[in-house]
Parts: C-alpha cells; structure tokens; sequence
C-alpha cells in the first residue's frame, strides 16, 4: 500500500515533486562541482608548481660582458642542492613587430626561450606538456597568452638590429613562472635552431643574453643568505613569493570558491525550504492518514521513502550535471594556471551522496513536525486555531499603498520565514558583486599611488627600452640625461615640468643571523620626506633607511634598530627610522635617502618616468598633454595617475572579470531562485488566486501582485547589502589588499551610485523579469476553480 | 421588473480523456431584478457548472448568458473582471478569504480594487464596518480568518460579496459547510439582502433553504427539469407550508 500511496503522491503533487527534484539536482551539482573546485583551487598553486617541476628557488639573471657572473656564486653554494639553468635572451616589446609596427605593447623585459633547454614544463591550453616547436612558429606565455593582445596565427617579426626572425605563433602557454600577471613577463617558447639564430649574434647575447637558475635546497634560509649578494639578478625569489605572484588568479579562484559556498547554501537553504514547504501542504494527508491509524513512524517512513526516491534521481543527474557546470567555472581562472585535481570522480560522486544523506537528514528534521499535527488538520485546513500571533500588522484599510503594493508588501510580512531565504540569497549576491566593484574601482582610482612608494605625480611614462637601456648600459650618468632629454622635450612642446624616476635595486641586508637579498627604491630628484610612512619618520639622512612590515618581520627588526647593507661592494650601517606599505615586491622592499650613492650595476628595476607640469594643470589638460606625448614619444603607455594605479596592480581588470562572473552567476542563482520559489507560491496558492478572480481581479493585478513580491525582497536584500556593504568590503578586501603587499591604509573608492542602485537594480530586473514570467502561470488558474477546491 | 439574466441555449462541454462530457444542455431561463432563485439537482447534475458559467466564472461552450444587458461571451477576460468585481457578488461553500489579511481588510478589498468606487479607504473602512454590524460580527473585524467561527467567516463572506453593491449575488451552496443554526443566520442575511433589493441565484441541495427563495430551478443531467414558482418571499408564518410544497415538488421531480 506504501508504495501505492507513494507512486500516487509523485504523480499528484507532480509540480511541487519537480521543484523538489530540480533542487536535488542543483544542490548536487553544485556541491560536486564546488567541492571538485575547492580541491582545485586550494591546492591549485602546489599542483600547478609540482606539474610544472618548479624548484625552490628562482634566480632570473643578465649577462654582462655576454657572461652571467651569476654562474659561479651558484656553482659554489653549499646550500644548494641542485640547480637548473635556463638559457635566455631579453627583448623589450619594440623588439617584436608585425607588419613594421610595434605588435604589441608591454611594461616589462619579455624572455625567449629554447624549447630544448627548457627546464620547466611548459603546458598548451589543454594541459599537455609542450614538447616540441616547429622551426618558424613559437609558443608564447605570460602576458603574451592574452586574446586581447596577440592572436592565434598570426605571423610577427622578432627584430635585433639587423637580425630578424618571422615566426608564427601556434598557441598559448601555461607558464609557471610568469604565468601570473604580476610579474607582467612574456615569454616565446621556440624551435632550438631559431633560438640559435639569435643566440648566436654576439651583440644580442652581449646586451640581451641572460639565464634562469631553478635551484633546489633543503635550507632555505642559508640559501637566501648566500644568494643575497649576487650581481647582475634582476630576480631572486623563493617559491612561496612565485606563488603569491598567482595571487589574482588565486583571487579569482577565491571568488569562485566564496561564489561554490554561497551556492551550496543557497541551495541547501532552498532545499530546507521546499521539503518544509510540502509538508505544510500536506497537512490534510497526514491528518487523514493519522485518522484511519497510520503511525507516526509509518508515516514518516512514507516521506522519507519519497525523499530518498527523488533525492537519488537527483542527486545522479546533479553528478552528470556537474562536471561541464564545474569545468565552466574553472574555465575562468584556468587560462593561465594548469587546474584540478586526480579525484575528481570519486570526490563528485561522494559529494553527490552527501546532498541524498543531507536531504535525509533535513527530511528526517522537519518531519518531525509530523508528530505535531493531528487529524483534525485534515478538516481545518492545517490550522490549529491556537495562534494568537498576529499575521501582520498592516492593515488595507489603513494602508496610504496601492492595492497590488498592500497585497505584495503584507505577503511578505505576514509570512517572513518563506522570504527569509531569498533575502539571504539576494543579500550575498548584491554583496558578492558590491564587494568586487569596490575592489575593482579603488584599483582604477588615484587613491592608492602612495602603495607603489612613488610621488603623486601629473604624468608616468612607462618605457621598457628605457629601461632595459639603464640597466644594460653601465652608465651612471644615463639616468640623469635621461631625464633631461625629456624635460628638454616637455619645454620644446610648450609643457615644461620636470622628470623623475623610481630605481630600484636588489640590496643585500643583514640583521642579527638573517642575511637576504631586498629590493630597495630611490628617486635621486625627489626626498624621503614626499613619501607616506605608516609608522615612524621619513630617512632624513644617508644612513637611514625605511622597510615595509614585511622585511621587518623576515628581518626580526623594529625601528630604531640598525642594519647592514652592502653598498658598493661596502659593509655600512643603517638605522631603520620608518615603515611604510606598499604593493612593490608584495609589499617586500625597502626605502634609502636621496642621496645615498648606489651605482647602476646594482640597478634591479625601475619605475617609469614620472612627470610634474611647471603650470600645474587640471585633470582635463593633464589628459590632452597625456595624448600629445603619446605622440611625441610614439608610445601608448603614458598614463595619469589612475591610470598608472591600474595598469600597475594589473588586477582590475581580473577583479573586474570576477565580478562580471559573479553578476552572471548571481543573476542565474537568483532568477532560477525565483522561478521556483514563484512556482511554489503558485502551487499553494491555487485557492487564493482563484478566489482573487472570482472576486475580480483581473490577471494582471494577480502578476503584479506575485511580481512585487519578489520587489519588495530585493528591496529589504538592497537595503540590507547597502548596510552591510562597507563591513563586507574591508573584511574580504582588506584581506587581497593584504596579500598583494597592503597590509593597511586602504582608502576604498565607492561609487555611491553603482553599488547602492546600479547593481541592485540588475539584480532586480533579473528577479522582476523571472518573476513576471512565472507570474503569468497564474493566468491558468480560473476562478471556477473555487468550486473544485477540497 | 426587468430581466437582470437571461440565458439562452447554454451548453457547457469538458473533454476529458477525449471523451465529451455535456454538463449543460441547451439550458434557457431567465432572473429578474430583485429575484431570489435556487438552483438544484442531484450530484453531477451541473448545478454549480450553470452558477460558475452564468456569472462569467467559466466559459460557455455556446449560447449565451445575458447579464445586466451585457452579452457575456463578448467581453474579455478584463472586462469580465470589472463585472465580477463591479456587478457581481460571490458567495462560496468554503468561505474562502485571502488568508493574509483581516477580516475587515478581505471584506473591503473587492471596493479598494473597485475604480467605481471613489470612496476614501477610511470611508470604506467605515462602510466595512457597518457591513460587518448589520451581520453581527463586528467584533471580528480585526482577526485572522482562522480565529472566528465558520458561521462568522461566511456573514464575513456576504459583506465581502455586498462590499460593492452588486447587481447580483452568486452563492455555490452557501451553507453547505455550515451547522443548522448558522446555516439560518446566513440565509436570513440573504433574504434581507433579497428583500432590500439584491438579486440573489444559489445553489442548494438544502430544501429549507430553497423554500426561502422566490423559485426554484431543478436541473438534471444539465437540463432544466422544471421550475417552481412560489411567486411571493418568503415569510416567517408561511416557511413550514413552502418546505412542503418544494418537497412535494421534488419528490415529483424524482430528488
């Protein structure tokens, strides 16, 4: 007979069964294919370093004189266990053309490298290791693996002097060490004998030659020590701060795992819901099977046969749902990172049986509520006549809304718990996207130009030949006249203003036992003074220095202390005086004094060149000044300050990806929420919309009445995300700020107006649209139907 | 007095299981203003499907129902609407409300929908109210639906239905779920109701409620069968002796 009642009930109750078993399906896939990407992401970095071979320690280095004097420190180095060395040349983006121009722009030094030398695995889009590169064609990686910046196919020129190499770009690689945005390197992965082609010209191995050491120890800390004075590296990084480079992928990936969380409840909070929900309406049944002698246990033994039953249809199709739904969200943050995990069947099939025990276990919870009504809930409509509460306390008579508006508004206050699950559902999704506009827009704005430990200035003109010129040049003077060409050019074209540069050179820094080699910066023209310190005063003279809170804590220093560094080839003594924040080398560098005298062989790095107009002009003339030295300087990459700020961390532009991402996704969460919440409301509400006709209404009071429902949740969900908004930033992105080197004194940029209305408002026309849709379902109820309502 | 409904020719078809179901027969009666008209039958007989189809509730599968001189198959689903809420007033077996509101709030929301009604939602309220008075349970008007007694809910129901000031009043067996005692209470709303003037068709199986009525339409397998005229309302000396006679009739009619 059970199984008679059961197979009755799934064909009678057909609508509310479907919602439930489209749930099932959803809370499985969406716990499996989370799950699968919790795994992935959490140890993504690991396997990505372990697939890729990465080693403990990696040092990119210059020739000099077309030798790496770099070589033998590492040769010699007790600490070193082993070590790799990848042979390099350097090329700066006017090195790579097409058609005669410029192919494509970009900040830093990019690296060829040798298929046949290399000592990484190097992985397509596919994940498969490259093996092999055809003779005119490459590979090309990190900030080259960019739809946006090169295409697929096409044919480019890579030009020394008077050596030139056309080649074919055959597809994108996964690069583990330059891989990240960060690092804002691109590497060309090519056939051995056109690497020859270029190795072989003593004047690009004289001036572009260089090598990777992947180096391998078992004691790191000695390692750093005995690294801290190597000449000529332009690099020298342990792994742990090549894995923080991954930091923005990471952040997506964290998205995408708050995003997998915020599913999962969703859609456990939904499922609480509707199995609640459908025992509510079936209180006449089990008030009738109480009548004629069933048992408590016997009933619920009936729903639970039920749950089970559609528990486990859903939970298989959940499975099979889950593996494209879970490799569409990794897609995100995979173009760059080799992504998974070996388990994957396995932990997708265990998550899947965890929703089916789940459902179970909330169905064995609220079944409990079974004990509690008795048959004569079968002839009184599931009402006890014990309540005493009020519904609501609005009344229409006294109500200044509109009818549809009372209808809508008095719905949700008489019943808060049905609507309490999408208010959460709404809330995290404003939040989520609310939290990401934030981020991206304060990584757009000028507020945090202190972060890159350089003035505010009018004008930065980044130029990687500039650079590269500098610091291959060996000409201390270089620099200087540098920067008096272009203020010679400012005043030729009626803007005169003045230049400076940050430089930046790889220092090595004692304190007590610990040695290590840290990225100092200077600007020669500029003081100590003209930069923001979190703690303790600026360096005021030579032999005072300043630390970000990063060094300090490897150091085991404080202020006042003193340290050595070598300078020149000189042991000399400093006192720490400040600390300051910033995004350089995540937040690990350091500050001397203007004019503490370092040589250009030391020289690591160096900012672009900043300008000040003499006239001081506004925003708008900033901009036209910017076009016009874009022109003179036949450059794209002169920026105002935002600008700089942008282009600088990189990372807008992902976050800004995420947060699309999470529109899309909070808008599909929250349509699908609406669809079936509104299909619930209608299933239950036949008599009500029923009645509503007979009396009068007309179809699209009763749309708009079931429509503005779901109005007034997005409102109470605006209103409570716009209270929560500013907590939720600092508390998620204080944290990114954190890891990307600023540990504090983030100003956040909120635009009042797209976070308070703008996004809500998607969020809203997507709900409404959704709402609206099902809504007209109502329009199949007839009012006779009050007649054949039991 | 004029014809407030005229039905000519109505049929009523379902298809169910591709098979066709003729609920109504070529059924043709009329109801004049100020008329109380009971409509019965044995179960299946398609008593409430004449009551749903009359006022518009459900469609007609052919011929037509002439209500207050407007042609029911012609108007849309809106304008239908308006009429129902303008110029009809339902009556229920279930006392169905809307189970969020107050009783005063079900009572007044038909005249707060209304655009005829250009009354102030205070004075409406007011109005309401009174309703509620003249039926005897203005205590009620601030509970929840559940927390008075059916006989309460469907004097609730009548306000509600009254609220407008309809041309006629539709009752799909008003007492059916209502003890002796209430089930007198509510019919004698609806005769007074009938005897200010309100145009009033129900649907009974109760003869004691029949008798209150002006006529009675015995409807069998969706044809009318006959009528019974009494010709006068209904008064408190002559109730026993018009049981009688509509039994003696429905006897004869094979009830």
């Amino acid at each position: 007979m059970f199984l008679r009642i059961l197979k009755k009930d799934l064909t009678r109750k057909k609508t509310m069964n479907i919602i439930l078993l489209i749930f099932v399906i959803l809370s499985a896939m969406f716990a499996s294919s989370s799950i699968n990407n919790m795994i992935s992401v959490y140890g993504g970095i690991d396997y990505f370093c372990d697939k890729a071979g990465m080693s403990d320690y990696v040092v990119i280095s210059r020739n000099s004189d077309g030798m790496n004097p770099s070589d033998d420190i590492i040769k010699n180095a007790g600490s070193i266990t082993e070590y790799r060395k990848e042979d390099t040349i350097y090329y700066a983006s006017n090195n790579l053309l097409k058609n005669g121009e410029t192919y494509c722009e970009f900040e830093n030094a990019g690296i060829i490298t040798c298929i046949d030398n290399v000592k990484l695995n190097y992985f397509n889009r596919d994940n498969e290791v490259i093996t092999e590169v055809q003779e005119g064609h490459v590979y090309v990686g990190g900030l080259l693996a960019d739809p946006d910046k090169t295409t697929i196919g096409d044919r480019i020129t890579i030009k020394y002097d008077d050596v030139e190499l056309e080649v074919v770009i055959d597809g994108y690689i996964k690069d583990a060490l330059f891989g990240s945005p960060f690092l804002q390197n691109a590497r060309i992965l090519m056939n051995a004998a056109d690497y020859d082609k270029l190795a072989c010209e003593d004047d690009i191995q004289y001036s572009n030659g260089g090598a990777i050491y992947y180096i391998f120890t078992d004691d790191l800390k000695a390692l750093k020590g005995d690294m801290s004075s190597l000449p000529n590296a332009l690099f020298a990084k342990e792994k742990s701060v090549l894995r923080m480079t991954y930091m923005l992928d990471m952040l997506t990936a964290g998205l995408l795992l708050v995003v997998s969380i915020c599913l999962i409840l969703i859609a456990f909070t939904m499922l609480s819901f509707t199995i609640k929900f459908t025992l509510t309406e079936d209180f006449r049944e089990i008030g009738v099977m109480k009548a004629v002698g069933l048992k408590n246990k016997q009933i619920r033994g009936l729903y639970m046969v039920k749950y089970l039953f559609i528990s486990l249809i859903g939970a298989v199709i959940g499975y099979f749902a889950s593996i494209p739904f879970g490799k569409l969200l990794l897609a995100s943050v995979s173009d760059t990172m080799v992504l998974g995990n070996d388990d994957q069947v396995f932990i997708g099939i265990i998550s899947s049986l965890a929703v089916v025990f789940i459902i179970l276990a909330f169905c064995y919870s609220c079944t409990r509520s079974i004990k509690k009504l008795s048959p004569i809930d079968a002839v009184r409509n599931g009402e006890t006549g014990e309540r005493h509460h009020r519904r609501s306390s609005l009344r229409l008579s006294k109500s200044p809304f509109e009818s549809n508006f009372f209808l809508a508004l008095n719905d949700v206050v008489s019943k808060p718990r049905q609507y309490v699950s999408m208010v959460i559902t709404f809330t995290v999704c404003i939040l989520l996207i609310a939290m990401l506009a934030n981020a991206a827009n304060t990584l757009t704005s000028d507020n945090l130009i202190f972060l890159f430990g350089t003035t505010e200035s009018d004008v930065y003109y980044n130029s990687t030949e500039k650079i590269m010129e500098i610091m291959g040049c060996g000409d201390e003077n270089r620099v200087d006249e540098m920067i008096d060409e272009i203020e010679e050019t400012l005043k030729e074209n009626n803007m005169p203003g003045e230049a400076h540069i940050e430089l930046m050179y790889l220092l090595p820094v004692e304190f007590g036992d610990t040695r290590m080699q840290v990225q100092m910066q200077q600007c020669k023209t500029t003081k100590t003074t003209d930069y923001v310190y979190n703690e303790g005063v600026a360096p005021l003279y030579e032999n005072e220095i300043a630390f970000t809170p990063q060094i300090m804590e490897q150091l085991g220093a404080s202020i006042g202390d003193k340290v050595i560094m070598e300078v020149n080839g000189e042991r000399r003594e400093f006192i720490i005086t400040a600390t300051f924040i910033s995004f350089n080398q995540l937040g690990e560098c350091g500050r001397v004094h203007q004019d503490l005298p370092l040589k250009s062989n030391e020289l690591a790095s160096a900012f672009g060149f900043q300008i000040d107009f003499d006239d001081h002009p506004d925003a708008e003339e900033i901009d036209n000044r910017i076009e016009k030295l874009k022109t003179i300087f036949d450059t794209t990459k002169i920026y105002n300050t935002a600008e700089f700020v942008d282009t600088s961390t990189s990372s807008s532009s992902t976050i800004t990806m995420a947060k699309n991402m999470v529109i899309i996704i909070a808008l599909i969460i929250a349509a699908l929420i609406t669809v079936l919440m509104e299909r619930s409301f209608i299933s239950n509400e036949v008599n009500e919309i029923a009645l509503m006709k007979a009396i009068g209404f007309k179809n699209r009071s009763i749309t708009a009445q079931h429509t503005l429902r779901f109005v007034v949740v997005v409102i109470i969900s605006g209103i409570l995300a716009g209270l929560l908004v500013l907590p939720f930033t600092k508390l998620v992105c204080d944290r990114i700020f954190g890891v990307m080197g600023a540990i504090s004194g983030i100003v956040y940029d909120i635009h009042p107006l797209e976070i308070f209305l703008i996004y809500p408002l998607i969020l809203m026309c997507g709900v409404i649209i959704a709402a609206y849709l099902t809504s007209l379902l109502t329009r199949t109820i007839h009012p006779d139907s009050m007649g054949n309502i039991e | 007095m004029s014809k407030v409904i005229e039905v000519k020719d109505l049929c009523k078809t379902y298809v169910v299981n591709k098979k066709q179901n003729n609920v109504l027969k070529n059924v043709n009666f009329s109801i004049e203003e100020g008329e109380m008209v009971a409509i019965m039958g044995p179960s299946g007989s398609g008593k409430s499907t004449l009551l749903y189809t009359v006022s518009g509730m459900d469609k007609m599968t052919s011929g037509e129902v002439t209500f207050n001189e407007k042609k029911l198959s012609k108007l849309n689903d809106d304008q239908m609407a308006e009429v129902r809420l303008d110029e009809m007033g339902f009556i229920f077996q279930q006392m169905y409300m809307m189970k969020n509101l107050s009783i005063l709030d079900n009572i007044i929301l038909p005249a707060v929908k209304s655009k005829k009604n250009t009354e102030s939602r205070k004075d409406t309220e007011i109005r309401g109210r009174k309703m509620m008075k003249k039926l005897g349970i203005e205590d009620t008007a601030d509970n929840d639906i559940n927390e008075v007694s059916g006989g309460q809910l469907q004097r609730a129901c009548i306000c509600r239905s009254m609220i407008n000031n309809p041309k006629v009043i539709f009752a799909d067996e008003p007492t059916g779920a209502l003890n002796r005692t209430s089930s007198d209470e509510v019919m004698n709303e609806l005769v007074g109701l009938n005897n200010e003037g309100t145009t009033v068709m129900l649907v009974t199986h109760d003869v004691k409620v029949a008798a209150k009525c002006m006529r009675t339409i015995y409807i069998v397998d969706g044809n009318i069968q006959g009528e019974y005229d009494f010709g006068t309302r209904a008064t408190s000396e002559d109730i026993r002796m018009r049981e009688r006679s509509l039994s003696n009739w429905l006897m004869e009619m094979g009830w």
